[in-house]
């Protein structure tokens, strides 16, 4: 089931970049992301005001928690500068070596919020086999 | 170069940190709470980087209408996928979310291409292939 909404997430993505690709070729990269977050932002209040949930700042809650947002903008800003430097295909494909990292890490350590799931030698077959096919893609 | 490199290699990594914060942020406030916080503090960013960027407001403002009406709708489904993001990050493993989310994206790439352009890329199914093969054998060991 989870496994099936990661493979839609994916789906939303795709035509997502799509969508806020043309945005950002008519408007530039840091017009569109700003145009884009405040769409965003509008849609998510009226999506709270229809559900009638209302928003408190909890005093207890470490102030790292609200940074997923300033992150993801620095996600754009990081792909603006190497799209640039590296071209489309370069970018995607470290970006995916980025994210298979960053997740590794976090799996193995148990760090925020993920269950531990140690990392096993077994899995560097997988590894390459993924890795092969990464570059595969990036080639052709 | 180098840097171009580290980069590329961080903005990967900054997509993992932000979705397991923002999920964390969702356990305790809720899936919908935490993606407006997302939205909040991202929009703020967004502005303060666009003033300090080249790009011209007043000229940004000017362009709007000159873009179709829905190439807009990329900011609702950047919502749909911070929400269903906050759902599915703590239920399973953050390195077969990424891997999963990927394949994904590659195959709605791979079709659009399709029906969209008439072009299909062999060298992109084949390594999407590949890909989805070494997710499969490990996930199979974690069984």
């Amino acid at each position: 089931m989870y496994k099936l909404l990661s493979a839609f997430i994916g789906v939303l993505i795709t035509i997502m970049i799509l969508l806020n690709g043309v945005l950002s070729q008519k408007l530039g990269n840091y017009a569109s992301a700003m145009i884009i977050h405040l769409l965003g932002f509008i849609s998510i209040i009226l999506i709270l005001i229809i559900k009638k949930i209302r928003i408190s700042l909890s005093k207890d809650l470490p102030l790292y928690l609200y940074s997923g947002g300033l992150l993801g903008v620095f996600t754009i800003l990081f792909n603006n500068i190497s799209f640039n430097l590296l071209g489309a295909s370069l970018t995607l494909a470290l970006g995916l070596l980025g994210q298979s990292i960053c997740s590794l890490i976090l799996d193995h350590y148990g760090w925020l919020g993920m269950e531990v799931v140690q990392f096993r030698k077994e899995k560097l077959i997988g590894l390459t086999i993924i890795a092969s096919g990464i570059i595969v893609m990036t080639l052709y | 170069m180098i840097i171009a490199i580290v980069v590329a290699i961080a903005a990967g990594a900054s997509i993992v940190i932000a979705r397991n914060i923002n999920s964390i942020l969702a356990e305790k406030k809720g899936l919908l709470a935490s993606t407006f916080f997302n939205y909040l503090t991202g929009f703020s960013l967004s502005v303060l980087f666009l003033l300090f960027s080249s790009e011209s407001v007043t000229q940004t403002y000017h362009l709007l209408g000159t873009v179709p009406v829905w190439a807009y709708l990329g900011g609702l489904l950047g919502v749909a996928v911070v929400a269903i993001s906050n759902l599915v990050t703590p239920k399973i493993s953050a390195f077969y979310m990424s891997l999963i989310i990927f394949t994904g994206q590659l195959f709605t790439g791979i079709i659009l291409d399709y029906f969209a352009l008439g072009l299909l890329s062999i060298g992109k199914v084949i390594g999407g292939l590949l890909v989805v093969v070494g997710l499969i054998y490990n996930l199979y060991l974690d069984r």
